[in-house]
């Protein structure tokens, strides 16, 4: 073989084996597993931690049995443990780590509540100027057994 | 040696059948021996779901607790205004014979809303909450350059917060606005439909959050999810079918101002 033959072959030899080597170095093992990705990120989404627990785990083994049982044959049944207290997912992990207490104000209750055109019609709405005199709601109504006036 | 033409091209033939079978055959082995042990099924089998949502906006009350949920579930910066869902308030004001559509969403709906248009002038109005759809075929995956984004099995899209290089390409694809630059991560980010809860059997934080039961979310391979069931008997429609995206939400009481 002529020498400048000798080194273009060389040369591309080099080349090929390079490439094979730094692709094989850089590209990450799980990649292509299953599609055009890193099959090794769903795991990683699939381990990210859970916040939200659900209103089973604050209803069974004892803990929360009475308010449960009245929230759950009451109008408020819809609405989740935690749509008010705030994800708790922790506190169900570890009953020392307290979630913050739930959110009282006329405004939150407003947040469903005070009327809104855009709310649809047969939904109880107040209006907060005439309804109330600015007390607390949970003055009158029980947040876990709501009546309807 | 002297080498003929023919030579020369039977010598590069061989040299570049060789390369690429050499490194088709170094990448099966590798590759194989990881898939075998690390494959995706574990406890939960992706081949047996495919997730679908959906919407029935005649519900929805507006007070926000699915954006409010999303974002403390999946550390979404909160103070910042990007959203994985949001919730839009159309109002459709009649002032002669000219008709006057307000689309808004203050900060993605999370304090609620207030009535800043004089009931009377308000021909109709209701709330439309928005998420990732979920594509079928999704115009986000298909611009990704590096892989970052993909569709799973189960029909999840989903980032992939390593490999994503930030370059946004994925965010000006979607016509629906489901992405977001999330600065904390420096990656493009979305709704993943809550996939480390959906995966361990538990609803989306925004199903679980909603009061009204407006966000229904369910496997649209079991004929008795709740998904279906209101699939077979509600009228349903999809957002910008005419994109062919494909979407996996799907709406009930859709208007026709509705993008």
């Amino acid at each position: 073989m002529q020498p400048h033959l000798k080194r273009a072959f060389t040369l591309l030899a080099i080349a090929i084996i390079g490439f094979i080597a730094v692709r094989a170095l850089i590209v990450p093992d799980s990649f292509g597993q299953n599609g055009w990705y890193r099959g090794d990120s769903v795991f990683e989404l699939r381990n990210f931690p859970v916040k939200h627990a659900e209103p089973v785990s604050c209803g069974e083994e004892d803990c929360h049995k009475t308010i449960y049982s009245i929230w759950s044959s009451a109008g408020h049944k819809t609405v989740n443990c935690e749509t008010c207290h705030g994800p708790s997912q922790e506190h169900v992990n570890n009953v020392r780590i307290m979630p913050p207490p739930a959110n009282d104000s006329r405004d939150f209750c407003g947040l469903c509540h005070f009327k809104r055109a855009a709310r649809p019609s047969g939904f109880p709405q107040i209006d907060p100027e005439t309804h109330g005199e600015n007390l607390k709601c949970a003055y009158c109504h029980n947040p876990h057994k709501p009546w309807f006036v | 040696m002297n080498l003929s033409r023919r030579e020369f091209a039977k010598i590069g033939c061989r040299i570049v059948i060789g390369a690429t079978a050499g490194t088709a055959m170094i990448e099966s082995i590798a590759t194989n021996g990881i898939a075998a042990e690390n494959s995706p099924k574990g406890d939960y089998n992706w081949k047996e779901h495919y997730w679908g949502y959906l919407i029935d906006t005649r519900k929805c009350i507006g007070c926000g607790r699915c954006a409010n949920a999303c974002k403390l579930e999946n550390n979404v910066p909160f103070d910042e205004p990007v959203y994985r869902t949001w919730v839009e308030r159309y109002r459709i004001v009649n002032k002669g014979r000219e008709e006057n559509v307000t689309i808004d969403s203050p900060n993605g709906g999370i304090n609620g809303f207030t009535d800043d248009i004089p009931a009377e002038q308000i021909k109709k109005a209701f709330y439309v909450p928005k998420i990732c759809n979920h594509c079928e075929n999704p115009p986000c995956v298909q611009v990704c350059p590096v892989g970052a984004t993909y569709s799973t099995e189960d029909g999840v899209v989903l980032v992939d917060y390593n490999y994503c290089i930030g370059c946004r390409y994925c965010i000006q694809g979607c016509p629906y606005g489901a992405r977001y630059f999330n600065t904390e991560k420096g990656t493009a980010d979305k709704c993943t439909w809550c996939y480390h809860r959906i995966t361990k059997g538990l609803q989306p934080a925004c199903v679980e959050a909603c009061p009204v039961g407006a966000r229904v979310f369910g496997d649209l391979k079991d004929p008795e999810s709740p998904v279906n069931k209101i699939l077979d008997k509600e009228r349903i429609n999809v957002l910008k079918p005419d994109l062919g995206t494909k979407p996996k939400v799907y709406y009930v009481g859709l208007d026709r101002e509705v993008r």
